[in-house]
């Protein structure tokens, strides 16, 4: 039906999507921080040529920027494990040291105070790149910062996420920006599971990575990039009704799937008492639902331009609309069939 | 103790290279090098590390082929830039 990770033009890039996913294998089944360090640059020396393509000046500056940054994360990374190594000799986790790993984990993630490369390296990658950085590259950092984190420092960053990524898709015309900065608040609820347990984030996780790929199949099989683009006149009424529920899903409105993961964490937040975090959390997310039903209102409501041929392959493609619109609906609903 | 001082000598240099790391360069080059300095000083600080411990060299050895594997990494990228911009002037950025 569709293979998206196998339209290629290149089976060089199949090579280095291997090598990508077992880069993150290494990093998270380590016995020593030194693999770990090792398992973070077979992901940038194998992510690279995913993205880069030296024909198109566009993303020769977006691999330079996604390198210059990564690197410095990483061998930052090196360098605190060596002073933990050499100068600590307890697990203490509230030292600076851990402030410091942490800090170069998250520069990995393109979490909140060194997000600044995130939109626009997803603003020069294509959507499938896209769906790899939203997506896998979170893994290794993640897994890595449930290994030694600061608890004090953590919380702080888990705020800043929520902010800066929901007052920073306010003024966003691209689609490719506006996920971006979904992702950055989306890390933040991410985070917070991290120190509640592994298994929980596990969760959230994998729920987040299908409503991305839901998102980003539909974006990339009517092309779109841009916000201008969803007010086509003959776009199928089901295609904007399946980016209704996916937008509100990704929100976290209640009847859809993207709602248990944060309703559970929402529980888990109230039993340890951070019930100003929990207020930050809501009010955040209410700020993205508000934009993202300002695009879907408006993609509902107007329609400007009529265009001459449509794109051939949503047509044969209703399946996948109609299929990611019944489990985006009915997931929090079959899941109580599932744990019965 | 003489042995604490060289932690100083360490910290500084990954400091500096750090700093010029961030600086405002005029050529990405500056930027590759100052990477490369703080992989020398993680080197030193490493091979220090492993002599206190009686340890054997071998993680060192690792350590060297995953930097040089991502200096060379970052060296074709310059070449990329260079083969699409004509040279690494950071200015020449517009697109992002």
């Amino acid at each position: 039906m569709f293979f998206f990770i196998l339209i290629n033009n290149n089976s060089n890039k199949m090579f280095f999507l291997f090598i990508m996913f077992f880069s993150t294998l290494i990093s998270i089944s380590s016995n020593s921080w030194f693999g770990c360090w090792i398992g973070l640059e077979i992901n940038l020396l194998s992510f690279i040529p995913l993205i880069s393509n030296s024909k198109n000046l566009l993303s020769v500056e977006t691999s330079l920027k996604y390198f210059l940054t990564q690197s410095l994360a990483s061998i930052n990374f090196l360098f605190m494990i060596l002073i933990k190594f050499s100068l600590l000799k307890n697990f203490n986790m509230n030292n600076i040291i851990s402030i410091m790993m942490n800090s170069s984990l998250l520069m990995k993630m393109g979490s909140a105070p060194f997000h600044f490369w995130f939109p626009n390296i997803v603003e020069g990658l294509s959507w499938m790149n896209n769906f790899m950085l939203m997506t896998w590259q979170k893994i290794s950092p993640m897994i890595l910062l449930s290994y030694y984190f600061n608890k004090n420092f953590l919380i702080f960053m888990i705020i800043m996420n929520l902010i800066i990524g929901s007052l920073g898709g306010l003024n966003q015309t691209s689609l490719r920006k506006l996920l971006a900065f979904s992702s950055i608040n989306n890390l933040g609820w991410m985070i917070f599971s991290i120190m509640i347990s592994e298994n929980l984030w596990l969760f959230y996780f994998l729920i987040y990575s299908m409503m991305i790929f839901m998102m980003i199949s539909l974006f990339f099989l009517m092309n779109m990039y841009f916000m201008n683009q969803l007010f086509i006149n003959n776009m199928n009424f089901f295609i904007k009704l399946n980016l209704l529920i996916n937008f509100l899903s990704l929100g976290g409105l209640p009847p859809f799937m993207g709602f248990m993961p944060k309703w559970i964490i929402i529980k888990f937040l109230l039993i340890n008492k951070f019930y100003f975090l929990t207020f930050i959390f809501m009010m955040t997310s209410l700020i993205i639902i508000y934009y993202y039903i300002r695009i879907i209102y408006s993609s509902f409501m107007f329609n400007y331009f009529k265009m001459k041929w449509m794109n051939l392959l949503m047509k044969n493609n209703m399946l996948l609309i109609n299929l990611s619109s019944f489990i985006s609906i009915s997931s929090m609903i079959l899941s109580t069939f599932i744990f019965m | 103790m003489l042995i604490y001082d060289i932690w100083f000598l360490f910290i500084y240099m990954f400091f500096l290279g750090n700093l010029i790391f961030v600086s405002k360069n005029k050529h990405l080059f500056v930027v590759l090098l100052s990477l490369e300095f703080i992989v020398l000083s993680i080197f030193f600080f490493f091979f220090v590390l492993l002599i206190f411990i009686d340890y054997d060299m071998y993680m060192l050895m690792v350590f060297l082929v995953f930097s040089v594997c991502e200096g060379s990494l970052g060296l074709s990228i310059l070449v990329s830039m260079i083969r699409s911009y004509g040279n690494d002037y950071f200015q020449s950025f517009s697109m992002l």
